[in-house]
């Protein structure tokens, strides 16, 4: 009997090896192009945030004019880095979860090639002066269809493998990554073709074009890192779920909640009266399923306090669903029409709140599953706990600058802006001193991602450590039990070593 | 729960928003019902016509390529949504030397030739919406708004008024060239002994005609206007 359970958990393990092998390269491709690109984000965002406060700042180029960095440093952040994040995290908990090795590694490959390329064509585009000017699209027009090309052949070998897994449990986390690959596209398609195929009035252009941007942090960030959490705080705990119902609820007030949001930014415009106020709600209800989830994941968790202190990947993931928490908290504070709206419309705290969903939630929880997927792909040990503590700490620091920067500099701002019998200037002097803290925060997080990216990219090398121990926060070393749990033991020492206790 | 009861419950969460919210609001916004003057509030009978002129195409291309909408809105709220009403020249002038009081809010004409209504992400300097009007009466008095604006964008500090801006210069939309018979009247300045000018290039040209025609100076018809009644004389 106990011989047969040996057998089927070596089968597991095998299976996993195997799923790990077979994604190897699509994985660490993305995450490392990923981080590269990350990290360009985060020079173009602090030279843009630069000259908020200074614009005499690097002047003399026409690429580097404000108008178009920070669009650059917008559209690199969400296609460079989060896309291709969010591809690597999506295939393979997908083959993961759904037991099934990927067959089209090189197609998937290919794909994001194609999608690299298209991604620094756009940048190009935006900072050559041909950017389009509507927010999160400033990519020119050519750039969309590409992209969208190559995310179908990037994800739809995750679908098939769903639909082909043995009938059994379907995992949470696959809920959340399911709805993220259905749903993006269909916001992707509405919002390019209605603004750049279709001729419309342009009001409802702005008004579709505030509804992507806020879809796609809440129906594609966030269902995908909540996936990704829903899949590493049991994993790395070893406990079950706290509560499937809890979950249940989180998923579906999401889903129904969050494409009635996002057209808050147009509350006074001349459009129908009702779709801003409906915006404003969804976006305030938004903290249901945010609590919902956060809870749910904090208490599968927080009861492990050891494993919190020595596992990246779960610190990364709480850290994450914290930010989540105050996304949440923000969505409800900046959005109350009638007394905080017309303060937040048109102040700092929009890009603060987008920058906390991006970088605040969705790519810490990112980070924790780069910490976990990276030394299964790469069969290698991370190499050093302090580059992961840096990592850590610094954008820790940097993005709490930037979260009080958004709930408070926002509100601070808008004062001054309807404060009317105060000239205009009084306005931006309030907003003064929180540009020179996100300038500073910025600095702090791009320290803290130039650490990340060369720790991936040596581990991408293989240059990782040989080791069957994990690299833990905490120095004991060897004799500690493994925080990842079973599933957690790697067979870095070699093959044949798949060792199931 | 099976595959398809889930995709379905995906797909109808999702659906049922994106028609109330997109297609059908898009659909319907397209096009617009004219609307009728009327005599006895309007003086005039036939369609209203929002009028503009400039070079509102090229210059909404220079404004969107150049990210303007970053820092400046172009939407006056009315006063349920926000104070901007108030303040002296954004939404009109306070006191039109000829027609008194013009302030209004946005209306869904005030876009008309643009591709998309660049309502702005965020106001780190003044909202746009009557900007040409505003520098007409306010700043340029007495001189070109023209000319100020091409002033303006190549340095945004240089009007006294407006030492604090955090305006990014526009430099790289002039160029120095040599004079050759008299000085260009774009010219914002002479250099090198009286050899040189320094006059805008057509991404100038055209953003400054757009700038231009921000202006709200057109009375709108009586359906659309929503200012309180005037007591007169």
């Amino acid at each position: 009997m106990s011989s047969a359970i040996q057998s089927t958990k070596e089968q597991d393990a095998l299976l996993r090896a195997g799923i790990d092998r077979s994604l190897r390269h699509p994985v660490m491709f993305f995450l490392t192009s990923g981080a590269a690109w990350l990290a360009v984000s985060i020079v173009l965002g602090l030279v843009a945030s630069a000259k908020v406060h200074s614009p005499e700042f690097l002047t003399g180029c026409s690429w580097l004019t404000y108008g178009r960095v920070f669009p650059a440093h917008i559209n690199a952040l969400v296609y460079g880095w989060g896309f291709q994040a969010a591809f690597a995290v999506i295939i393979w908990m997908m083959a993961r979860l759904s037991r099934k090795e990927c067959t089209a590694a090189g197609l998937i490959l290919t794909a994001g090639h194609v999608w690299n390329l298209a991604v620094a064509m756009g940048l190009i585009g935006i900072l050559s002066g041909s950017s389009t000017g509507m927010p999160w699209m400033e990519f020119p027009a050519f750039v969309w269809p590409v992209l969208l090309v190559s995310y179908f052949a990037i994800v739809i070998w995750s679908f098939i493998q769903f639909r082909v897994q043995p009938e059994g449990h379907v995992y949470i986390s696959q809920w959340y990554l399911l709805g993220a690959m259905v749903w993006f596209p269909w916001i992707y398609i509405t919002a390019n073709t209605l603004l750049f195929c279709i001729p419309g009035q342009p009001l409802m252009g702005a008004g579709i074009n505030a509804w992507y941007k806020s879809a796609l942090i809440f129906l594609f960030f966030t269902p995908v890192a909540l996936g990704a959490a829903y899949y590493l705080a049991p994993k790395v705990t070893g406990r079950a779920v706290y509560s499937y119902s809890l979950a249940k609820l989180g998923f579906w007030s999401l889903a129904i909640i969050a494409p009635w949001a996002g057209m808050q930014k147009l509350v006074g415009a001349p459009i129908p009266y009702f779709m801003p106020y409906l915006g404003a709600a969804a976006t305030v209800m938004i903290f249901i399923p945010a609590i919902a989830a956060s809870i749910n994941i904090l208490r599968t968790t927080l009861s492990s306090s050891e494993i919190l202190a020595a596992s990246p990947s779960l610190r990364f993931t709480i850290a994450g669903i914290i930010g989540l928490l105050l996304l949440g908290f923000a969505a409800v504070v900046l959005n109350l029409p009638g007394s905080t709206l017309p303060l937040t419309q048109f102040s700092m705290s929009g890009y603060g709140f987008d920058i906390l969903a991006i970088y605040g939630f969705f790519s810490f929880v990112m980070f924790g599953a780069v910490y976990f997927i990276v030394p299964r792909v790469t069969r290698r040990e991370w190499l050093s706990k302090r580059l992961i503590k840096i990592h850590f700490l610094l954008s820790v620091y940097g993005i709490m600058t930037v979260a009080l920067v958004a709930l408070f500099g926002g509100l601070e701002q808008g004062i001054g802006q309807e404060d009317w019998q105060q000239p205009w200037e009084a306005a931006a002097t309030r907003a003064y001193p929180y540009a020179v803290a996100t300038t500073i925060a910025w600095c702090f997080i791009l320290v803290s991602n130039v650490f990340f990216f060369i720790h991936l990219a040596l581990m991408w090398m293989c240059l990782g450590r040989r080791s069957v121990h994990p690299t833990l926060l905490v120095s004991d070393h060897g004799h500690a039990t493994n925080p990842h749990g079973e599933d957690g033991d790697v067979d870095n020492a070699g093959p044949g070593h798949v060792v199931a206790h | 729960m099976s595959l398809r009861t889930f995709i379905f419950g995906l797909a109808a969460s999702f659906g049922v928003a994106w028609l109330f919210i997109i297609v059908v609001p898009f659909i319907k916004m397209r096009n617009l019902e004219p609307i009728q003057l009327n005599e006895a509030t309007d003086g005039t009978t036939g369609i209203f016509y929002p009028k503009r002129t400039g070079r509102i195409t090229n210059g909404a291309l220079v404004y969107a390529e150049n990210g303007c909408y970053l820092c400046h809105s172009q939407l006056i709220r009315p006063t349920y949504a926000g104070n901007d009403l108030y303040r002296s020249d954004w939404g009109g002038l306070k006191a039109d030397p000829d027609r008194g009081d013009t302030r209004r809010e946005t209306n869904v004409y005030d876009f008309s030739g643009e591709k998309f209504a660049q309502i702005g992400v965020s106001r780190m300097g003044p909202d746009l919406s009557n900007v040409g009007l505003r520098v007409s009466a306010n700043y340029a008095t007495g001189g070109d708004p023209a000319k100020w604006f091409y002033n303006h964008l190549y340095n945004p500090r240089q009007d006294p008024k407006l030492w604090k801006s955090t305006c990014p210069p526009f430099r790289f939309m002039f160029s120095e060239r040599l004079i050759t018979g008299n000085p260009s009247n774009d010219a914002i300045a002479i250099v090198d002994d009286g050899k040189k000018e320094i006059v805008p290039d057509s991404d100038a040209q055209a953003l400054v005609s757009y700038l231009l025609s921000l202006k709200k100076d057109q009375a709108v018809p009586a359906v659309l206007n929503f200012a309180p009644p005037k007591n007169k004389g």
